[in-house]
């Protein structure tokens, strides 16, 4: 969606920025920015900005949010582009206040000890966030240069990450403990949410086929795959166990391929249903979109179906079939974490693990992955569809 | 009109009678799990369940709608106008991220039990109605609003008798996804405290014992079959 | 009355209308005319504050119009605009009743005056009462705009091209609607258009508009023969002129008259007193005939009407 904004209005202040920083700015002096743990199970004590990272600490980090304040005060030429500078470059560095929180903290002799994130730092990286957003938005660039400022950011995040100084993060330490595990449960987790979106883009393709050759198919295949989307996914998941149970029981030649009654086979199963709704309408949608006066003349012209169908109905429609992939990948990659409930594996086990064991931050270990898989996809996806759109709509 | 009520009245006639009376299909469970003692979920009552259930998605969707309507409300007059494109991306952005997630999430900073729950189906309950409430606003025709304020209506009459009853559709259906959503999430949230009807799924699970799974497998999916046919209806 | 005085309104750095002065009196129908972008639109919703104006004063009756409430100002002001604006979730009745119902009007009387409108703008009550807008077709949804302007009986009407989106014999039959109704009511009417037929046909005086300021207000006979400059004389069309003059006047006024009204012969074709001057050329070439005879309005001829009276009242 974009918004017409006259040359004028880049010299009237921004309201939203001074909003989401005068929020930040008490938020982060409130609440506490990190915790230091004894052990893995024990709450730890919490620290305020001050006690966490000291004077200059603090300093820097009010500095930098009563600075994007100003930035979006004063009448300034190139105002957006120097907050963005601001803005990325605090999100960037923002590890290094846990880095230099445990250094000041962490007890010299404890193994066991562990540093936590507070929802102090917590709030300031959502409203950092949520301000990048809005200069994006105002500047008015290209999903490119987004892309690519977002790309350093993480970049920064992961080599900081790596460093020494993070490594008594509670949250690294459960990554450590179990790195093979994590490794794993990204491959279960993508090729149970790709693969059932392959599966349902393929079943929809023909479906959506079936029900533009004959009237009679739509109403039944339509209200069939809207039943399934209705019921919440944990009944889908639980009401497969007993016939898979029963089926693998009665051949057991299945049990050698893996399938059982819980685990991948179920949860592929409801994973397809569940992806079928919105693929199945996006294709159909895609195909009929084109107008028949467009097909005739095309068929005047002296094509034929097939051509029709390759040069004018399918580039047509890509992008709205892009746009159902990208819902269906989303709900997918959500709807496996909770499949691990069954013993599909994934990130999920994470999440539920770490609530069976009251550790906070194994469950971040598997919720903060499964989130920035779903944003991963959406950027992408979204990007593909853009770049899939006629030109000649952009004119 | 009787015949449009018909199908969400029988359903939650079967929903109520089923939760009352689950021990009837005891036989039936006994085939289905024959090596178990216990095959009825007997620690809270069914009914106990549903209620709570019901209750959790009742409150978050007032909540959510009465915050979600009056954000996008707001968004979409004069003096929110510079808030409109980040509210939209909110919404838009926020809808990436999995229900299960955004609960998860919420558990370190609120503990076990029903405030999480609680709050995490009112965040992510009111992105759906929010994006909605901001369709829906937009898309009333111009003119319309321009020959009413022209009239001599103040923009608050404007608000209530245009804007609000044309939108009114599309706000709709925004909540409907919201419940339908809060129903699934509602139901995994056995899992960090909350009672609800996910409770006999997660502790069959655990114990390996697939009647219990059935039984609230299958009153979930009913729930989730009345509560859709009320809104079917409802349109 | 309303007067606009030194009235300027700036967009940014655009100035949309710039420092005009326009007096309309009451009971008189004003148009503004000019091409896209000249700021007519924007004059007519500076006087009922849709838009404030950046410097200057704008009287209605008397009062500056800063002073009023502008919910007040508006419902004394009938509001018609292109594309109707009815609220497709109200039926046509409630559509009409909408300022009476802001004021507050008993019941009955709302409804009398709903059946009064639909009746005076020929639509039948029973069947359109009813109905939505979308039921309606282009002309008769701006029909039903008119009369909810009408409603609450305001003293002003204001009209930004109300027929634009009309095909041209649905307008020319709402034009005729607008002359009529404004024979009976005499209401004081604002109307923009850029069709300077229209505005030739329907104006009392009309205001030609150019870039934000008014080149010429004055009658439209005066519009046609005396032009202020070459941009009013292109707009009305220079060798158009004689035409559009001739359709600004009766055959009435410029006829023989019989001293008595005889009957008229059988099988002859003739015109009206009160058709337009214009008309009775055209009749007159197409018969090949030099003199017609006329007709009032009982069907009698009451005189001729010839084309030499015709040629030297254009001088």
């Amino acid at each position: 969606m974009s918004i017409a904004r006259p040359k004028s209005a880049l010299s009237s202040p921004n309201r939203v920025v001074p909003v989401l920083g005068l929020l930040a700015l008490v938020l982060v002096w409130v609440l506490d920015l990190g915790a230091i743990l004894p052990n893995r199970i024990v709450p730890g004590t919490g620290h305020g900005l001050l006690s966490a990272v000291g004077w200059v600490g603090a300093t820097l980090v009010t500095g930098a949010l009563i600075g994007c304040l100003l930035l979006s005060v004063l009448p300034l030429r190139s105002r957006y582009l120097t907050l963005l500078i601001l803005v990325s470059v605090s999100l960037a560095l923002l590890p290094l206040l846990l880095d230099v929180f445990a250094a000041r903290h962490l007890p010299e002799n404890s193994p066991y000890a562990r540093s936590s994130i507070g929802s102090g730092f917590w709030c300031l990286l959502f409203l950092l966030s949520l301000m990048l957003i809005e200069i994006f938005g105002r500047l008015g660039s290209g999903r490119g240069f987004q892309l690519i400022v977002l790309a350093g950011i993480c970049g920064s995040w992961v080599w900081l990450f790596q460093g020494a100084g993070l490594e008594s993060l509670s949250l690294v330490r459960e990554f450590n403990a179990q790195p093979d595990k994590f490794e794993q449960a990204l491959w279960t987790h993508l090729a149970l949410a790709l693969g059932a979106v392959t599966i349902s883009a393929g079943l929809a393709f023909v479906l959506a086929l079936q029900m533009i050759r004959s009237v009679a198919w739509r109403r039944p295949v339509l209200g069939v795959v809207s039943f399934l989307q209705t019921i919440p996914s944990l009944a889908v998941f639980g009401l497969l166990i007993a016939p898979l149970s029963a089926l693998t029981e009665a051949f057991p030649v299945l049990q050698t391929l893996g399938i059982r009654g819980i685990g991948w086979a179920p949860a592929m199963l409801a994973l397809v249903a569940y992806s079928l709704l919105p693929m199945v309408r996006n294709t159909y949608v895609a195909l009929t979109e084109v107008p028949e006066s467009l097909a005739d003349a095309g068929r005047g012209m002296g094509m034929n179906e097939r051509q029709l169908f390759f040069k004018l109905k399918l580039p047509l429609a890509l992008p709205v079939i892009v746009e159902g992939v990208r819902i269906t990948t989303i709900q997918a990659i959500g709807l496996t974490a909770v499949a691990a409930l069954i013993g599909a594996g994934g990130f999920g086990s994470f999440i539920f693990q770490g609530l069976g064991q009251a550790a906070m931050d194994l469950v971040l270990l598997g919720a903060l992955p499964t989130i920035a898989l779903a944003l991963l996809a959406d950027a992408l996806l979204t990007t593909l569809a853009v770049s899939l759109r006629p030109k000649s709509a952009t004119v | 009109m009787m015949r449009v009520w018909a199908p969400p009245f029988l359903l939650a006639i079967l929903l109520c009678a089923l939760s009352a009376g689950m021990p009837i299909l005891e036989p039936l469970y006994e085939w289905v799990q024959p090596d178990k003692q216990q095959v009825i979920y007997e620690r809270d009552s069914f009914l106990f369940l549903l209620q709570n259930h019901i209750t959790l998605v009742l409150i978050s969707a007032c909540i959510g709608t009465i915050t979600a309507v009056a954000g996008g409300i707001f968004a979409t007059r004069p003096a929110g106008r510079d808030f409109l494109p980040l509210v939209s991306q909110i919404a838009s952005i926020g809808q990436t991220f999995p229900p299960v997630a955004v609960l998860a999430l919420a558990v370190p900073v609120l503990g076990f039990g029903e405030a999480p729950i609680l709050v995490a189906l009112i965040l992510y309950g009111l992105l759906p109605i929010l994006r909605n409430t901001l369709a829906g606003l937009q898309g009333v025709d111009p003119t319309v609003k321009e020959a009413a304020l022209g009239m001599g209506m103040s923009p608050l009459r404007v608000l209530l008798q245009v804007e609000l009853p044309l939108a009114g559709r599309v706000i709709l259906a925004g909540i409907r996804t919201s419940v339908t959503i809060n129903i699934a999430t509602a139901a995994i949230g056995s899992t960090v405290g909350a009672r609800t009807l996910g409770d006999p799924v997660i502790a069959g699970l655990v114990n390996g014992n697939t009647a219990y799974v059935l039984q609230g497998a299958i009153l979930i999916g009913l729930l989730a079959l009345t509560v859709d046919s009320l809104f079917e209806a409802a349109e | 009355m309303i007067e606009l005085k030194n009235v300027t309104r700036r967009f940014g750095q655009a100035v949309a209308v710039d420092s005009i002065n326009l007096t309309i009196e009451t009971g008189e129908v004003c148009v503004l005319v000019g091409s896209s972008g000249c700021g007519k639109s924007t004059t007519l919703r500076m006087i009922n504050r849709l838009l404030p104006h950046s410097a200057g004063e704008i009287l209605v009756d008397g009062e500056d119009i800063t002073t009023m409430n502008p919910e007040k100002l508006r419902l004394n002001m009938g509001y018609v605009i292109q594309g109707t604006g009815l609220f497709p979730h109200w039926t046509v009745a409630r559509n009409i009743a909408m300022v009476p119902a802001l004021l507050k009007w008993p019941q009955a009387r709302i409804d009398e005056r709903v059946h009064e409108l639909l009746t005076l703008l020929d639509l039948d009550p029973a069947i359109h009462a009813g109905k939505f807008p979308q039921q309606l077709s282009g002309g008769q949804a701006q029909r039903v705009g008119v009369a909810r302007a009408l409603a609450a009986n305001p003293n002003i009407l204001l009209m930004d091209e109300p027929f634009g989106a009309l095909d041209a014999i649905t307008r020319e039959n709402l034009q005729q609607e607008l002359l009529r109704i404004q024979q009976q009511v005499r209401k004081t009417t604002v109307f923009v258009t850029h069709d300077i037929d229209e505005a030739l046909k329907l104006a009392t005086r009309i205001a030609v508009m150019d870039q934000g300021r008014i080149i010429q207000h004055d009658t439209p006979e005066n519009i046609l023969r005396r032009p202020a400059s070459e941009f009013v004389e292109n707009l009305v069309g220079k060798q158009d002129r004689g035409l559009k003059l001739m359709s600004l006047r009766r055959v009435g006024d410029l006829m023989q008259r019989y001293p008595q009204p005889v009957n008229p012969e059988p099988g002859v074709e003739g015109v009206q007193e009160d058709d337009s001057l214009r008309l009775a050329l055209s009749v007159m070439l197409w018969q090949e005939n030099g003199e017609l005879p006329v007709f009032n309005g009982e069907g009698a001829k009451t005189g001729v009407i010839t084309r030499e009276r015709i040629l030297q009242a254009g001088a």
